[in-house]
């Protein structure tokens, strides 16, 4: 019927058709299977993570010397995988431009096979006018309950879909999470309890850097000459179970440290006669405690900031945001989540405590505050907004106009009421990422920081004009991590870099500037005309607080001490990496307090900063 | 040893600092004395000039299909063409940027604040539009290289029913929309992303997505043109211009003369047959239909809107933001052991988990709005093509629907009446 | 005679619309028609390395690029180096690169010039982290404008962790990681 060369049969042609089909696809298919298995096979030559190689290399390293016959091995692997990588490579390209090929060819003969043998229309009977009507019938019933299916598997899908963000907002934005308190032994109706006073505090080491954070010891029948190898003038010495960066703290005879990881938090108590470990608390978490802690570095770790020792209450807080108040007995009376803090390092500010309050430096990345806590239901008192992050530890300054809690943070150092939380002043004199915390004496605050500047401020002299005014500053050797304290005379700044220097406190002139091989991350403490100062090395430099530069003994604990020591009425004790040491002279012991404290303190956070690369740097 | 240890330590420590920090100059750069001066940073523009060309070259691919299906009729000049737009389009431009993604681009530039197109793209994506308004689809004839494709490929191809056909062709509406309400939401170009035949012009792709392409050739030997039908969204948008098309294709040159011998040349179902004998009683019937059909569609496309809006929360999981949100939720409650590296890219960074969290929540409540304009949108279509399946247009002969055609010219070859014509 | 003028009228309606539709389109989309380009922001990356892997391209666009006026010429080359290297040569086993793409160079004691050898380089990052880490972050990723074939939607964009890519103008193609363009680029 139909004559048009479109219908003309040729089974020649239809035959070379044929055969060309059947060759190419054959070709075809078994470069898709040459493709497939080259495939794999890039997957497994993957030159930047190849587990032998790296393997080989961490052998190669960890040799004790170098090892020829190992390195030739690396070469050759190297050579290998590389090779394998890139002709792997070229192969999937070649392989790929093939299988197109073939398949084009495929595609054209066994197009022309259907073109050289060509089925004519073969006409059936039409349809019956009822059967098309019934066909377009169906068409709207299918597409009817297509429609309903689709519409049902959505709202079953929106049903399944449970978003694990929705309810939060509104917690997080009304009640932090850390509201919701457990509290564990109820405090009865008791709103009018004793705190400590001034007095009891300052014959103690409740906090980090001693009373008030200030870096002042209130005794100066502390040793200056011991041995720990011999064992000489060491009272006792303890191994510690787990390590961690933050100071030990002591209320009468207890000693108080903290350690954790991911998933354990712990309190340990410390019998200071003795050295015994007299209880260990492990916390539960609590509501708003979040199962996976955030990141933190491994030299800060999740214990980083020190305990605070108050009456008879120890307070802990951790990485993740948990923060428990236990008594002496390690019975927890509360502990609640702050909400987990954004911080890159780990939260490392330390706990101070004032009157009934625990005052917690909550800075973050964002969102951060100033918290004040009531010692006995955990319940929030006061927040105080905090614009950027730090590391450094809160103070309390006894002020000719008032205590007044001190704060530093990256941008500026801020005074705060610490009964009401009002902002008193702040001075925006700071940079980067801050550790060391505030020294305060004699109406001078000093704060300082590594590639900042080191400021002195002089407070306002009236209730009236509290406004701080510079007095001057100090941009040359300045400490990272260490905090700077001052006996009215001169400011001290220990760096990281093992420089120790002293500043005139009314001049910013420099005094005298001594360096040591090893730096420090413990901070200074004034033990009456002397500073402690223990280094990374572990020396413990002993020296005169006088005009000019005087060494007065170095001891060695003889293993790195990180944290600040404790200085108690004839002793120091000591935490080294995995020691705990208390070093007395026999006899010094009295009970001999000095006149006023005033100052600051800052955290032992232990950083590998870029500094340090640097020193192997450039060979 | 020591050395080695040291600084695996503190690229532990310092990677997840650095991200978020500008570069800090460790060492200051040297002061040579050597008369050194410091070698070219090689950073070449990207290929200039190509989109003149480009627009040049589409212009005259859709004149020449044009004319091929309009005055010349052939189909082999049609195939041929299409052999030609597919190395071209497909494997020397790689694909980008074609008319069917620059529908996106050309919605988010319509619809987003910020976002600009470029005139280029404005012409790929008008030109084929445009063409199919006074032609036809001869777009997806033989210049579309997606098209292209798998027209080669459909050797034995199979006619489905009708009616799965119609339904099946559904699915093109919910893509569409889909693509848009991605776009509208800045979740990005589901279509390009999703675009099975990309990774097969560049020799190279996901493996997933060259599966997903080899499955769709495959399938597309015997269910001809399986994208073009079911998915392609930018055949929705051809469709209705082509509906109103000035010169569209017709079978027969001349009169129809209703031989029937075209019935079957159509792979796509897109021959409209006459009109059947219509049953006594089935007019009143019909009528009726259709005013319940008339009527019920305010019902269906408010039922979609209805149920687009429920539907936010599983489609608010299109966008990224969302997704990172609720995968931060769900490691905050231990959910997963480790955090994912998005996770922990954005820990490292300066924002905190509540205003991401307060911006997927708002992210998810535009999603209702657009859910429900999505499922409004699919309840028109539903209910138009309903309407349109209890409407009779009577017809007596064999034409092409020139929404479906393709203008591929299939049926051409199977015409007597183009014999008769061109023998007087 | 009416027959050919309702024609005429729907004529008319179809080029108006097509004049309408194409205008509006135009208006609305071409305002601010300026060519775009990929690339990434080389102080959002994090060196995650799925620049390599992810690319529709095979090795992938973006390759690493060292800009020269920050480099400090260490001999010590952290980016060049392997930590567990124990010599600074050139044998494998010191090397960092897994597709030893990096030259090294002597120039004058104690300078070493490092340059980029792109056909090898996949864009792995790893070079670009310890460079960062260690030293100045003279090495970073950047996508290359003559490969790149610039997608619709960038592959690499959507697996990004840290959402470093964006598209840029093309008369901009790249982000350096100092904010200007250093003195000695060609392009």
């Amino acid at each position: 019927m139909l004559a048009k060369p479109e219908f003309d049969k040729n089974l020649f042609l239809w035959r070379t058709a044929a055969a060309v089909t059947v060759v190419s696809g054959l070709f075809s298919v078994l470069v898709f299977l040459l493709l497939v298995l080259n495939y794999l096979q890039v997957q497994r030559a993957d030159p930047i993570d190849d587990p032998t190689l790296t393997n080989l290399r961490q052998e190669y390293a960890a040799a004790p010397e170098r090892d020829e016959a190992l390195a030739q091995r690396i070469r050759e692997l190297d050579l290998l995988t590389r090779k394998a990588f890139f002709t792997s490579q070229n192969q999937l390209r070649i392989g790929g431009i093939l299988l197109l090929a073939g398949v084009a060819v495929f595609l054209v003969a066994f197009k022309n096979m259907a073109r050289w043998k060509p089925e004519l229309p073969q006409l059936s009977d039409p349809p019956a006018a009822e059967e098309e009507w019934a066909a377009v019938a169906t068409s709207r019933r299918i597409i009817g309950w297509l429609s309903v299916a689709v519409l049902a598997a959505g709202l079953l899908s929106a049903y399944l879909t449970e978003s694990l963000v929705a309810p939060a907002p509104p917690e997080l934005a009304q009640t932090p999470p850390g509201e919701e308190t457990a509290t564990v032994a109820s405090p009865g109706s008791a709103p009018e309890r004793t705190y400590p006073t001034w007095e009891e505090i300052e014959v103690n080491w409740p906090s980090f850097r001693g009373p008030g954070g200030a870096g002042v010891a209130h005794f100066t029948n502390i040793p200056t000459r011991w041995n720990v190898e011999t064992g000489e003038g060491v009272r006792w010495v303890t191994e510690l179970p787990r390590v961690a960066a933050n100071s030990p703290v002591i209320w009468g005879n207890r000693l108080f440290l903290s350690a954790a990881d991911e998933n354990t938090r712990e309190m340990f108590c410390y019998d200071t006669e003795t050295g015994k470990l007299l209880w260990t608390h492990g916390l539960t978490p609590f509501p708003g405690t979040p199962a996976q802690p955030p990141k933190v570095t491994e030299d800060t770790g999740y214990a980083a900031p020190t305990m605070v020792a108050h009456g008879d209450r120890v307070c802990a807080i951790f990485a993740n945001g948990d923060v428990a108040c236990l008594d002496f007995e390690g019975n927890p009376v509360w502990g609640r989540n702050l909400g987990v803090p954004v911080n890159h390092y780990g939260y490392a500010s330390s706990l101070i405590a004032y009157e009934n309050l625990l005052l917690v430096q909550y800075d973050q990345n964002e969102g951060g505050k100033a918290m004040a806590l009531d010692m006995d239901t955990g319940k929030t008192v006061w927040t105080a907004a905090r614009e950027k992050i730090s590391w450094a530890s809160p103070i309390i300054a006894r002020t000719p106009l008032g205590d007044q809690l001190m704060l530093c943070s990256e941008k500026q150092v801020d005074a705060y009421d610490p009964v009401s939380g009002a902002l008193l002043w702040s001075e925006e004199c700071l940079g980067g990422e801050v550790a060391p915390s505030p020294a305060y004496r004699d109406g001078v605050v000093f704060v300082a920081n590594e590639y900042a500047t080191a400021t002195a401020i002089k407070l306002g002299g009236t209730a009236d004009a509290v406004e701080p005014a510079v007095l001057w500053e100090w941009d040359e050797l300045l400490p990272e991590v260490a905090s700077p304290v001052g006996d009215g005379k001169h400011f001290y700044i220990a760096t990281s870099m093992g420089d120790l220097l002293s500043l005139d406190a009314r001049t910013g002139e420099e005094a005298w500037t001594e360096m040591f091989d090893d730096g420090f991350y413990s901070s200074p403490i004034l033990v009456g005309d002397r500073l402690y100062v223990a280094d990374m090395g572990g020396t413990i430099h002993i020296v005169g607080t006088g005009d000019t530069y005087q060494e007065i003994a170095t001891p060695s604990m003889g293993a790195p001490v990180y944290a600040t020591p404790a200085y108690l009425d004839g002793r120091l004790y000591v935490r080294t990496e995995k020691h705990l040491y208390c070093i007395e002279n026999r006899g010094d012991k009295t009970s001999q307090t000095e006149s006023r404290p005033p100052t600051i303190p800052a955290q032992a956070r232990i950083l590998n900063r870029p500094e340090e690369a640097a020193v192997c740097g450039r060979g | 040893m020591k050395l080695y240890l040291i600084i695996v330590i503190a690229g532990i420590v310092l990677t997840a600092t650095f991200s978020a920090m500008a570069i800090e100059i460790r060492f200051a750069m040297p002061d040579f004395q050597s008369g050194y001066s410091l070698p070219d940073i090689f950073t070449p523009d990207p290929p200039a000039g190509f989109g003149t060309w480009d627009v040049a070259i589409l212009f005259g691919a859709l004149s020449l299909a044009t004319w091929l299906v309009l005055k010349k009729r052939s189909r082999r000049g049609l195939f041929l063409l299409g052999i030609a737009s597919l190395p071209y389009f497909g494997f020397w431009r790689k694909g980008c940027i074609c008319p069917v993604g620059s529908l996106q681009n050309v919605t988010a530039a319509v619809l987003l604040p910020d976002v600009g197109v470029s005139v280029l793209v404005v012409s790929f994506f008008l030109l084929p539009l445009l063409f199919a308004l006074f032609f036809g689809r001869v777009f997806c004839a033989a210049v579309c290289p997606l098209g292209a494709m798998q027209e080669l490929v459909a050797i034995f191809p199979v006619r489905i029913s009708t009616a799965i056909d119609r339904s099946l062709g559904l699915f093109k509406y919910v893509y569409l929309g889909v693509a848009v309400l991605g776009v509208a939401m800045g979740a990005g170009f589901f279509v390009c992303r999703y675009d099975p035949f990309v990774g097969i012009y560049r020799l190279g792709h996901s493996f997933n997505m060259l599966l997903a392409g080899g499955v769709i050739l495959l399938l597309g030997v015997f269910i001809a043109r399986p994208y073009c039908r079911f998915l392609c969204p930018y055949g929705v948008l051809l469709g209705w211009m082509s509906r109103f098309s000035k010169w569209h294709l017709h079978i027969a040159p001349a009169d129809c003369v209703s031989c029937r011998l075209c019935e079957d040349s159509c792979p796509y179902n897109a021959i409209d047959m006459p009109t059947p004998e219509i049953p006594p009683g089935e007019r009143d019937h019909g009528r009726t239909r259709l005013r319940r059909m008339v009527w019920l569609a305010p019902v269906i496309i408010l039922l979609g809107a209805a149920g687009g809006a429920l539907m936010h929360e599983p489609l608010s999981r299109m966008h990224p933001r969302v997704l990172l949100s609720e995968r931060i939720a769900a490691e905050e409650r231990g959910l997963f052991e480790e955090q994912s590296q998005e996770s922990e890219s954005f820990r490292a960074g300066g924002e905190t988990i509540e205003s991401l969290h307060a911006e997927a929540v708002a992210l998810r409540g535009r999603f209702k709005t657009g859910g429900a304009w999505l499922g409004a949108f699919l309840g028109l279509m539903v209910a138009l093509k309903l309407i349109g399946l209890s409407t009779v247009k009577e017809r007596t002969i064999f034409d092409p629907n020139r929404e479906t055609c393709f203008s591929c010219g299939r049926c051409y070859p199977y015409c007597p009446v183009e014999e008769e014509v061109r023998e007087t | 005679m009416s027959e050919r003028k309702k024609l005429d009228r729907r004529d008319f309606m179809r080029g108006a619309a097509a004049a309408a539709f194409a205008g509006a389109t135009w208006f609305a989309a071409g305002s601010k028609a300026e060519d775009t380009v990929w690339q990434l922001d080389p102080n959002k990356c994090t060196q995650c390395g799925r620049c390599s892997t992810h690319c529709t391209l095979n090795p992938s666009a973006v390759k690493c690029l060292n800009q020269f006026n920050i480099c400090g010429y260490c001999d010590l080359c952290f980016g060049y180096l392997h930590p567990g290297s124990r010599e600074r040569d050139t044998d494998a086993e010191n090397l960092l690169c897994p597709t030893a793409a990096i030259e090294r160079k002597f120039i004058e004691a104690p300078y070493y010039e490092y340059k980029i050898h792109e056909e090898r380089c996949i864009g792995c990052a790893k070079c670009v982290e310890a460079c960062l880490v260690f030293g100045n972050g003279s090495f970073y990723l950047q996508v290359r404008q003559d490969i790149c074939v610039n997608c619709n939607e960038c592959s690499i964009a959507k697996a990004c962790p840290s959402e470093a890519f964006s598209r840029v103008p093309a008369s901009k193609p790249y982000l350096y990681i100092t904010g200007d363009t250093p003195p000695n680029v060609v392009r």
